[in-house]
């Protein structure tokens, strides 16, 4: 059994590298794990794909069937029509244990921008589900996600990581907004999208006392739910240009593949406005907004997820002692989940050769009961046990030297030597 | 201790200290440093306040009225008042790294000032004191300004290159230094007119008394440019709903230094022939002055 994970996140590679390896849209994720299940047909896969990172998990029963790196590499290149060369460098990869304990930080935010952002754990289930429903789970994954959920839900009960600043929205807003806005509460905040981000970033921004909310969305029904969730007004696509003009904080969370709010489109709008203060969120990857919007005058002040690192990097090392904390747990998990897999790969082995045992001693009871007809029931149930005790007894130190074993590694070749010496067959 | 035991060196040397404290900052923030930096500061005003009483009490005037030399501690001394409070209403922010150079420029120009009250000034009590009052706090609302337009362009530089906010450099928010820079000059450039029409009042009075002054004299022209170049300002900020905050910054960045230019020019100069000579800059003047001059 063998777990592995090519990634490339908010640590590894910039906002402009990860923004080409995304899988935007539904469709070209979907497109994404069928192309998976083209080239590596024995593996199973997961897609973690969010702002920060871009992540693909693979599991197989045979290790031999794991794909290289190269392989991976060559998938995403080919995938994304970019040079394996470069992919090759940007794209880091863990194997085993590794790669379990890199999902298990992920889950638990601790690999975050925000250390202790909740928002993590659902982008994980929502990768899940999708590896689900397109046939991507196996049963190693399955219980890799399920106890990367667990672990998580683990680490934020058990320490206090989910405390304080735990969203991009709070970060932005603390570090930026509110040192060009003095209060929020007269201010129109505009959100160009309905996705998760846009609304983490509503309810950070209503708990700041904004009042005036414009929800500005593709598609105008999500757009109404969300408005009606924080009290404020749907606008159709066509009213961006409006919008825009009216609003002093702009947060763009679309999943669109190219820039919405383009320079061209901005230099119209504050031709309207004039230089007024305009605080200006990019939270999406790829990009919402493009970067040239933010040298239009002197009164934008355009931010993007990758601008945030040096203030989320200052707030991770003021905690480093919950963060320590969060790694003990997460250490514990993983060689406990590690053991788990492990100790999976000798089950088959241990049910065969105690099955087998009990069918000798089974056979033996029949010849020996043939044999005393005249033996009473509890004396037949006195002899049972007595046998049943001594196949354990004897299974017992085989089985117990496997699962030691099993602590550090599949047991391939203690598997071999019980096959060989019981003559136990596949 | 007697009050006119204490020098102006006291408090320069304990708003320098404070000053040094307040800039150990930027290596080492912390809690001690900012409490002592308070404490330095308290104590030279302490110090400050004995000083203006003691020169108050040797002329038997109001601090403003006494002389040039006054005038100025008593600007330092406001912008010193204003620092504290606004310390003791938000801790956090960095003030001191701005007040207190400028606090140090005022006492530190001071002693090369004059130390002589005005002629007239035992004639126009009430006149002298009025032109004194609007001219010292328009001027200190000017010098507040320039303050408020520097933190201004640290803040927008910051936020333009994107940078994380240094903790020892905490400024409020774009948005209400603008106003504090739009309020500052609405309310000192007004002041500064009322200090000119009584300047002008107080010229016409002294034609019938012992000292004359000329209305062409080189103080009057100069301090007319300043008033001019102030009240372009102040209508350009009220006229212009379109300038950015920065260019406001600029602005008013620029009125202010031409207007402690002026003032330099003035009273280093030995040019105001009408608030009393100015002591050669780097002349016998010193800081041992001990309670005023006797």
């Amino acid at each position: 059994m063998n777990v592995q994970v090519i990634y490339c996140n908010h640590q590894t590679a910039d906002l402009a590298v990860r923004e080409q390896l995304t899988f935007p849209s539904k469709e070209s994720l979907q497109r994404a794990y069928r192309e998976l299940h083209h080239r590596f047909p024995r593996s199973e896969h997961v897609v973690i794909c969010t702002c920060n990172r871009v992540e693909l998990y693979i599991a197989q029963e045979d290790p031999s069937d794991s794909p290289t790196h190269y392989q991976l590499a060559e998938f995403f290149a080919d995938f994304h029509q970019l040079p394996l060369e470069k992919l090759l460098e940007e794209m880091l990869e863990f194997q085993g244990a590794d790669a379990v304990r890199h999902l298990f930080e992920v889950a638990s935010s601790i690999d975050s921008m925000v250390l202790g952002e909740s928002q993590i754990v659902q982008q994980i289930k929502s990768a899940y589900d999708e590896a689900l429903q397109s046939s991507s789970l196996g049963p190693l994954t399955n219980a890799l996600f399920q106890r990367a959920i667990s672990v998580s839900g683990r680490v934020r009960t058990e320490t206090k990581l989910s405390e304080g600043k735990v969203s991009i929205a709070s970060v932005a807003v603390g570090e930026f907004g509110k040192s060009i806005f003095d209060r929020f509460d007269n201010k129109t905040v505009l959100v160009v999208g309905a996705g998760e981000m846009a609304t983490e970033t509503l309810v950070y921004l209503q708990g700041e006392g904004v009042r005036e909310i414009l929800v500005c969305n593709r598609n105008l029904d999500r757009a109404k739910r969300l408005a009606e969730q924080f009290s404020g007004q749907a606008k159709a696509w066509e009213q961006l240009p409006y919008c825009l003009a009216s609003a002093d904080v702009i947060v763009c969370a679309t999943g669109a593949e190219e820039p919405v709010i383009t320079k061209d489109l901005m230099k119209q709008v504050r031709k309207q406005t004039g230089t007024r203060p305009l605080f200006l969120l990019d939270l999406g990857a790829p990009r919402g907004v493009e970067p040239a919007v933010g040298d239009l005058d002197d009164g934008i002040f355009l931010y993007d997820i990758d601008d945030l690192e040096a203030t989320c990097e200052r707030n991770r090392k003021k905690r480093t002692q919950e963060i320590h904390q969060a790694r003990s747990i997460i250490e514990e998990e993983t060689s406990r989940f590690m053991q788990d897999i492990y100790h999976k790969a000798t089950g088959p082995i241990v049910k065969r050769l105690r099955e087998n045992w009990e069918e000798i001693s089974r056979q033996e009871l029949e010849i020996l009961y043939r044999k005393l007809p005249e033996l009473e029931e509890q004396e037949r149930l006195a002899i049972e046990k007595a046998i049943y005790r001594i196949v354990n007894k004897l299974l017992h130190p085989p089985l117990e030297t496997l699962r030691d074993e099993a602590r550090t590694g599949t047991p391939h070749g203690m598997i071999d030597a019980i096959k060989r010496l019981f003559q136990l067959r596949d | 201790m007697a009050l006119d035991k204490v020098t102006l060196f006291c408090f320069l040397a304990s708003y320098t200290v404070a000053l040094a404290v307040e800039l150990s900052q930027f290596v080492r923030r912390s809690f001690v440093a900012q409490l002592a930096t308070m404490l330095f500061t308290l104590a030279g005003f302490v110090a400050h306040t004995s000083y203006l009483l003691a020169r108050s009490q040797q002329h038997d005037l109001p601090p403003l009225l006494s002389s040039t030399h006054d005038w100025v501690l008593v600007s330092a001394w406001l912008a010193v008042a204003l620092y504290l409070g606004i310390q003791l209403w938000s801790p956090r922010l960095s003030v001191g790294i701005f007040a207190l150079p400028l606090v140090l420029i005022l006492v530190g120009i001071a002693p090369f000032t004059s130390r002589t009250p005005i002629p007239q000034v035992f004639q126009m009590h009430w006149w002298t004191m009025s032109h004194a009052a609007a001219y010292s706090l328009g001027i200190v609302g000017v010098l507040l300004a320039l303050l408020v337009s520097l933190m201004y362009l640290i803040q927008h530089h910051r936020l333009k290159q994107k940078r994380s906010e240094l903790p020892a450099l905490h400024l409020v928010s774009l948005e209400r230094l603008s106003q504090l820079n739009w309020w500052l000059i609405i309310v000192s450039v007004p002041l500064q007119t009322l200090g000119m029409i009584t300047g002008l009042y107080m010229i016409h009075l002294s034609k019938s008394g012992d000292h004359p002054v000329d209305l062409m004299s080189i103080t009057v022209g100069l301090n007319a440019l300043v008033w001019i170049a102030m009240t372009i300002l102040f209508g350009w900020m009220l006229a212009d709903k379109n300038a950015t905050g920065r260019l406001v910054a600029w602005r008013t960045i620029l009125a202010c230094v031409f207007l402690l230019f002026t003032l330099l020019v003035l009273k280093l100069g030995s040019a105001d022939a009408i608030h009393g000579q100015g002591h050669a800059p780097f002349g016998h003047s010193s800081l041992r002055t001990s309670g005023g001059e006797k």
